[in-house]
């Protein structure tokens, strides 16, 4: 009796992952360009970039997020709010962290500092998964812009993965062995979170589809 | 199974990242708008050790100097963060003169500046 329905089940269970997995590859082939009106239509001079909110286990890691978000923006031709001072002005106003923050009304935000959008950034993921040979490390984040007035003006989420070491041709598989599990001893030491992080802010903000498009810093340097 | 090749493995891997990342940053290195002297490393650093913040505080003083003599333009923020290194360590009168040159070198940070100068100067005046 239960077999018919089992086995339609797992037909129907196929069925959808098959589906999924077409939308996937669909969304890699065509990758269009994202709708910048919004954006376009605010045309910010000046970025504050806030605290980073805390999805991950690890406590420390939105700060470390927070130090690699001024250096891309800016580079995109935009003023940033020194973000160590910006961290220190929200303590002074009793905002100590990043959900807090993230709370506040985002045109109170942009008015307080006098800043012409705000910048969010949320770690969904931030982890270094072990098995006996190789380590996987994982960076996901969300991140999105508001204007003066609180619309949102841009929103990205990035998700990268790392897994070092591997290939290594021509070494004798006992070598190779070692080699792996020295590499995922490195990696379980000091998982590498920073270069995985600063390349997901590049992909965001200079390099891929959704990258935010040049501001008037930049434009003024094409100029010249 | 000798023990140089397997020392020497990690370090071919090293040489291979950095070729790589020279590469792409070669890309937007000659495009880039400023120099930053390891400010991201830096601030980094004094989040992870809070004990180095003075480091970071001097790092940022000395590339700000470097810029200037060059005839440079100092990345935002930059001077503003060596203002906040000062007050937090309680040098409340040389935090306002890094404020004032923030708001000189860009005019996006005039409301920010002027009401952080405007409060260190009450607390100043209250003393």
């Amino acid at each position: 009796m239960t077999r018919p329905l089992q086995s339609g089940f797992a037909r129907r269970l196929l069925q959808i992952s098959l589906l999924g997995l077409a939308f996937f590859m669909v969304g890699c082939a065509t990758q269009a360009p994202r709708d910048m009106s919004a954006f376009e239509r605010a045309k910010p001079r000046s970025i504050l970039v806030v605290p980073v909110v805390n999805r991950s286990l690890d406590v420390a890691a939105p700060n470390y997020v927070l130090s690699t978000l001024s250096v891309p923006v800016a580079e995109k031709g935009y003023y940033v709010f020194p973000v160590n001072t910006t961290k220190v002005v929200l303590e002074q106003e009793g905002l100590y962290e990043g959900d807090k923050i993230h709370e506040q009304p985002p045109a109170q935000l942009a008015k307080l500092f006098g800043a012409d959008a705000v910048l969010y950034v949320r770690i969904n993921q931030w982890d270094a998964k072990y098995a006996v040979l190789t380590t996987v490390v994982t960076v996901d984040f969300d991140y999105w812009m508001t204007g003066k007035d609180g619309e949102v003006l841009w929103k990205e989420r990035k998700r990268m993965q790392y897994q070092p070491n591997n290939n290594n041709a021509g070494v004798s598989p006992m070598a190779q062995l070692l080699t792996q599990v020295i590499s995922a001893a490195v990696a379980r030491a000091a998982p590498n979170y920073m270069p995985l992080t600063r390349q997901a802010n590049e992909e965001v903000f200079i390099l891929g589809p959704s990258a935010i498009p040049d501001g008037p810093y930049r434009m003024k340097a094409a100029q010249k | 199974m000798n023990p140089i090749r397997l020392s020497r493995k990690p370090r071919r891997v090293v040489l291979l990242l950095a070729v790589v990342a020279s590469l792409g940053m070669g890309g937007c290195a000659s495009n880039r708008l400023y120099q930053w002297g390891d400010y991201e490393d830096n601030l980094y650093a004094a989040y992870k050790d809070t004990t180095k913040s003075e480091a970071l505080r001097l790092k940022l003083e000395a590339h700000i100097q470097a810029m200037e003599k060059a005839g440079q333009k100092v990345a935002p923020g930059l001077y503003a963060e060596v203002g906040t290194l000062y007050l937090q360590a309680g040098q409340r009168k040389t935090a306002m003169g890094w404020y004032q040159r923030e708001r000189a070198a860009w005019p996006e940070s005039t409301q920010l500046m002027t009401s952080m100068i405007q409060n260190l100067e009450r607390l100043e005046a209250a003393k």
